[in-house]
């Protein structure tokens, strides 16, 4: 990129978040806020069986309640395409909008009710009366597994949607010449609960299919939405508008997302819909079900020479885009952590069953795989005699590794994995000394090192989308500057970024700078916001924009005060001569010549101030190499997470007294932005750990549907939480930048999981599944006959 | 104000929200301004119909369509239900007297510091600002804390009907889960809470702050006379209703210790199985629950 002062860098900038005033004044515009003239409402009929075959669907009824529009079947919707099938070596699902003859679990849409509003519609959804034929219900893995098992599709030879063989056989010997220790460990489903649910409003406006929806993916979903009904892109506008919380479950494309838009293009009317709190537990993604079978071959001097898994998936009926065996193809990807482990393999298998899909949830199958290998490692510390600490100290990636690749080909090219680990142990000592007093029963401390992939090519792991990203520079006639960009935020502070961004970058203050986002008719196409990559890959983008953009106000500029172009440097707003600071014109000077005196330009110059860039990460690969190697992500942030925690023994109630995250994301942009994205990690972290479950029965009923059994954390059950920042540059990145929005809840669970069996490492307890509750931990110590316990607290 | 599209369809249940997607199923709404009133209308309609109080439990039941009354008859305009009446030996609380309004009470808390403490409980402020006293007792939710203290304390409710009013005592009340002894004619409309108390004190394990109890128990103490010994111990959220642990507080009468206390108290229960605790769990909680109000009565070591 050419010179100028502007250009040099990047500097972190703390500024509060231009979008929060807006947000937190009630001014924030919702799809839910959408209000057209004569809108009608939507209410979905959603399958009450987990799996059946739909013999008939009869809306004669509900077709004559009162103030019904239309009621529509999957038969009625035979014309829209399914949703495309993208991914290679995994089973086709064929996902239908509406279900036609087959439902594969408790809430798969059935049929739509449009109606004068929400009331008439549900009153008539009541009304509709679907045939089922009840089929037998695969309720979870190890019944999927099973020979014989009932298929969920029926031309498919088994329920798996996905089975990976590796075969190695000197991995093979190692595990048969060495001490081998192996352990379980579980995660249970359960997922992101954004404050506001999904929703979709679909108008047509001068021939043009005009969509609201709550999504982090815009222009993806307008793809989906050309590709199912047939309609030219040029033809839909995807607007996102402010998104209350996506955490991955919103970069999925839904059938709502299809069903709406064609009602309103069909009906020529607005109509709307928005999911409630209990369709979003049926019908929005779920998350992070998994088993991992993990083994660890020692040798004589207690150092770990090879781990290898076996992990299984259980993604729901798999009927979702982008397909919900992504995060587990992480997970498989993730087993060596940020420790040098010279050798290791994952075996995955994902399997069908008759639950709500699966997907992503921050973390995006990290947080699976570092709950088993951080209790893994617990365990070899116990069984070959060494100090935990130690174990994980001496296995750390240390500077002088870096760059370092993994066994399995993810290439880390920078880090502080040794350092953030011994500041997490210094703080957990001393927190653990401080906090000791307050304890009411046992007190102890557990660690949780990890890397987390940033900016990934999903193309690996989803089939779809790669890696790009473009943004838009457009300096306006007055001097103020525009930036577009197809990123799809859902409240991490992107409006904040790229003005930071444009206005570092081009040498502009930040409050001349206009955010456009979320809009595919105002911005390029991009790929949207989602595996911590938006700064990084943001920064990309606007780099090579201003770039541009730079050069041919240099030029103008140039032209107006006599000067080389390549003298001139834009600071603050105005260009002016290098070492000559009273040289200098405005930005809006430039821009009236660009746009009004086009025939005062310098010969060959174009009208107009504005300039696009489009980001491809370099050196990340879209698929495994001859080797199974797959470096998926364009760098990788580290952390350490470390908690205090007090553990009830006669009750069993955990009780967190202090949490620590040492995270290295590179260059902070803006500080107080990561010190919230961590902050919330945390507590969906803490969920994970203690509280949240989706629960069902043995016939693939959901047994949690409402906010009295989902127990998300509030503000009490957050602990004080210490937020320790290093920052190792990237040696990959525009700027060194690495990304920070997913780590926060990675480390969690096992870093709790540790702690409570650090209190009660006596009893010799040994958790191997989350949530942590009450109940487990009691059960486990009365299976642990302990002295200590018969007292009560 | 369009609020679900037909005149039936009371104002505040589409607007709490604006104009949103909270969505039961039609029912007729009565909101009487007399207690008359309101009894007559459920003399005639009977089973067909469902006051509301605070409506912390039936709105949420109505938008799942769970509830489905006929009509609903709002008791929140009936102005001879709401307010404490003060007496040297009792508190008299009207039914739809809100927990919000009772928690911030000083005279109340002076005389009677558990109902205070109970109060801090129930939910979150939003809720008990809503919530009622009488509300909650009708509710009958067996881990809720008001229908423990009202059995731990001997309090009384009274009932009307077009018959005329009788008095129930918290013992007879609760049934079952979300079941008491009222007809489908008739109201709460009262609490009378004895203060002859000494000591009484509440404590509950929740999974969250907030939470219904997983399991919990109120205590509580007076002068024994020749036929009571003066001790109460009511468990909640570990049966169908609150439950008296009647062998533990003779344990503790005994000057039993601790010990014998807890395991007479997890003896007397026969606690439920749900996806947020096992029944084996609230045994021990109730156990380590009964150690610690033990401890506060200050009648066990």
């Amino acid at each position: 990129m050419s010179g100028g002062a502007a250009t040099a860098g990047l500097v972190a900038d703390p500024r509060p978040r231009r979008e929060d005033p807006r947000l937190l004044t009630g001014q924030g515009s919702y799809v839910a806020d959408v209000r057209l003239p004569g809108m009608l409402e939507a209410a979905f009929v959603r399958s009450p069986l987990a799996h059946a075959r739909i013999r008939a669907v009869d809306t004669d009824a509900a077709r004559a309640a009162p103030g019904v529009i239309a009621v529509l079947t999957g038969a009625d919707l035979s014309d829209v395409e399914p949703f495309p099938d993208l991914r290679e070596r995994t089973r086709p699902v064929r996902q239908r909008a509406l279900c036609i003859d087959r439902v594969r679990y408790v809430g798969a849409p059935l049929a739509v009710v449009v109606a004068e509003d929400r009331y008439l519609a549900e009153d008539a959804a009541e009304l509709v009366d679907a045939d089922l034929e009840e089929l037998p219900v695969v309720a979870d893995m190890d019944a999927a597994l099973a020979p014989g098992a009932p298929l969920l599709y029926d031309d498919w030879p088994d329920d798996r949607i996905v089975a990976t063989a590796p075969v190695d056989p000197e991995l093979d010997a190692i595990f048969e010449t060495h001490q081998v220790v192996r352990g379980t460990y579980r995660m249970q489903r359960h997922t992101a609960m954004p404050m506001e649910t999904r929703g979709v409003v679909a108008t047509v406006e001068r021939g043009r299919l005009l969509v609201w929806t709550s999504t982090q993916v815009p222009h993806v979903v307008r793809t989906v939405i050309a590709r199912t009904l047939g309609l030219p892109e040029h033809r839909i506008r995807v607007v996102a508008g402010d998104v209350g919380g996506g955490f991955g479950s919103k970069l999925h494309v839904y059938p709502e997302e299809v069903v709406i838009p064609a009602l309103a293009w069909r009906l020529r009317r607005p109509v709307r819909w928005i999911e409630d709190r209990r369709e979003h537990f049926l019908a929005s993604s779920h998350a992070r079900h998994q088993r991992h079978d993990l083994e660890a071959a020692v040798d004589e001097r207690g150092d770990i020479v090879a781990v290898r898994g076996d992990l299984v998936c259980d993604v729901g009926s798999g009927e979702i885009l982008p397909p919900g065996v992504a995060p587990a193809f992480v997970s498989a990807g993730s087993i060596t952590g940020p420790y040098r482990f010279p050798r290791s393999q994952a075996r995955l298998t994902c399997v069908v069953t008759n639950k709500t899909p699966s997907g992503a949830y921050r973390g995006f199958g990290t947080p699976e795989i570092v709950f088993a290998l951080e209790r893994l490692l617990e365990r070899v510390a116990r069984e070959t005699g060494q100090d935990p600490v130690e174990l994980r100290r001496r296995h750390l990636i240390r500077p002088e590794d870096l760059p370092y690749e993994t066994p399995n080909g993810r290439r880390i090219d920078s880090g502080s994995h040794l350092e953030a680990f011994e500041r997490a142990v210094a703080w957990a000592e001393t927190t653990r000394e401080r906090l000791a007093p307050t304890a009411r029963g046992s007190i102890g401390v557990g660690y949780a090192n990890y890397i987390e992939g940033v900016s990934p090519n999903y193309h690996a792991t989803s089939g779809l989308w790669a890696q790009q990203e473009t943004s838009t520079l457009r300096i306006e006639p007055d001097g103020t500057v525009v930036v577009a960009s197809g990123l799809g935020p859902m409240g991490q502070g992107t409006e904040t970024m790229l003005a930071t961004l444009a206005s570092q970058l081009l040498g502009v203050p930040h409050d001349q700078v206009e955010v456009r986002l979320g809009d595919t008719d105002l911005s390029p196409y991009g790929l949207g916001s989602f595996g911590s990559r938006s700064t990084v890959v943001a920064a990309g983008a606007v780099q090579l924009a201003a770039g541009r953009l730079l050069d041919k106000v240099r030029t103008i500029a140039g032209h107006l005060l006599e000067a080389s172009a390549t003298d001139i440097e834009l600071v603050d707003g105005r260009a002016r001569v290098v070492g000559s600071p009273d040289r200098s014109v405005g930005l809006a000077e430039v821009a009236h010549l660009a746009y009004f005196r086009t025939f005062d330009l310098p010969p060959g110059t174009e009208p107009g101030l504005e300039a696009t860039g489009a980001y491809e990460q370099p050196g990340v690969d879209h698929r495994p190499n001859a080797q199974g190697k797959l470096n998926i992500c364009l760098t990788y942030a580290n952390s350490t997470h470390a908690c205090v925690v007090d553990v009830d023994r006669a009750t069993g109630v955990v009780r967190l007294l202090a949490h620590l995250a040492v995270h290295d994301a590179g260059l902070l942009l803006n500080p107080q932005v990561v010190d919230g994205q961590i902050m919330g990690g945390v507590a969906q972290g803490i969920g994970g750990a203690l509280y949240e479950q989706l629960l069902h029965d043995a016939d693939g009923q959901p047994l949690v549907t409402s906010f009295m059994d989902y127990l998300v954390p509030g503000a009490p059950e957050v602990p004080e939480l210490t937020i320790d920042h290093l920052s190792t540059p990237s040696t990959t990145t525009p700027f060194g930048l690495k990304g920070a929005g997913e780590a926060g809840a990675t480390g969690v669970p096992a870093a709790i999981a540790n702690a409570v069996c650090d209190a009660l490492r006596d009893t010799g307890i040994d958790i191997t599944q989350t949530p942590i509750t009450p109940s487990s931990i009691r059960a486990a110590l009365r299976a642990t006959p302990d002295p200590t316990t018969t007292e009560g607290s | 104000m369009r609020c679900g599209g037909r005149a039936a369809r009371p104002a505040w249940t589409g607007c709490w929200w604006g104009e949103d997607v909270v969505k039961p199923a039609p029912f007729r709404y009565l909101r009487p301004t007399s207690l008359d009133e309101a009894l007559d209308a459920l003399a005639t309609l009977g089973d067909e119909a469902k006051p509301i109080a605070g409506g912390q439990s039936l709105v949420p039941m109505l938008n799942f369509r769970l509830a489905r009354p006929g009509v609903l008859i709002d008791l929140g305009r009936i102005p001879a239900l709401t307010g404490v009446h003060r007496t040297d030996g009792s508190l008299r609380i009207g039914a739809m007297t809100r927990q919000r309004v009772l928690e911030l009470d000083q005279d109340i808390a002076d005389r009677l510091p558990v109902l205070r403490a109970a109060l801090r409980h129930v939910g979150h402020v939003q809720i008990r600002t809503r919530g009622t006293i009488g509300g909650s007792l009708a509710h009958a939710d067996a881990a809720a804390e008001l229908p423990a203290l009202a059995l731990a304390l001997d309090a009384t409710v009274e009932v009307a009907s077009v018959a005329g009013t009788r008095t129930v005592a918290a013992a007879d009340l609760f049934l079952g889960p979300w079941t008491t002894c009222l007809a489908p004619d008739e109201l709460l409309t009262r609490v009378d809470v004895p203060l002859a108390w000494q000591r009484a004190a509440i404590v509950e394990l929740a999974r969250r702050h907030g939470d219904f109890a997983l399991a919990g128990v109120v205590g509580a103490r007076r002068p024994a006379t020749t036929d009571d010994a003066g001790i109460r111990l009511v468990g909640f959220g570990v049966g169908w209703t609150p439950v008296r642990l009647t062998e533990a507080e003779a344990a503790l009468a005994a000057g039993g210790s601790a010990e014998v206390v807890a395991d007479a108290a997890a003896a007397g229960i026969d606690p439920i199985d749900d996806i947020h605790a096992d029944a084996a769990w609230r045994r021990d909680g109730l156990r380590a629950l009964v150690t610690r109000i033990a401890d506060q009565l200050g009648v066990a070591a």
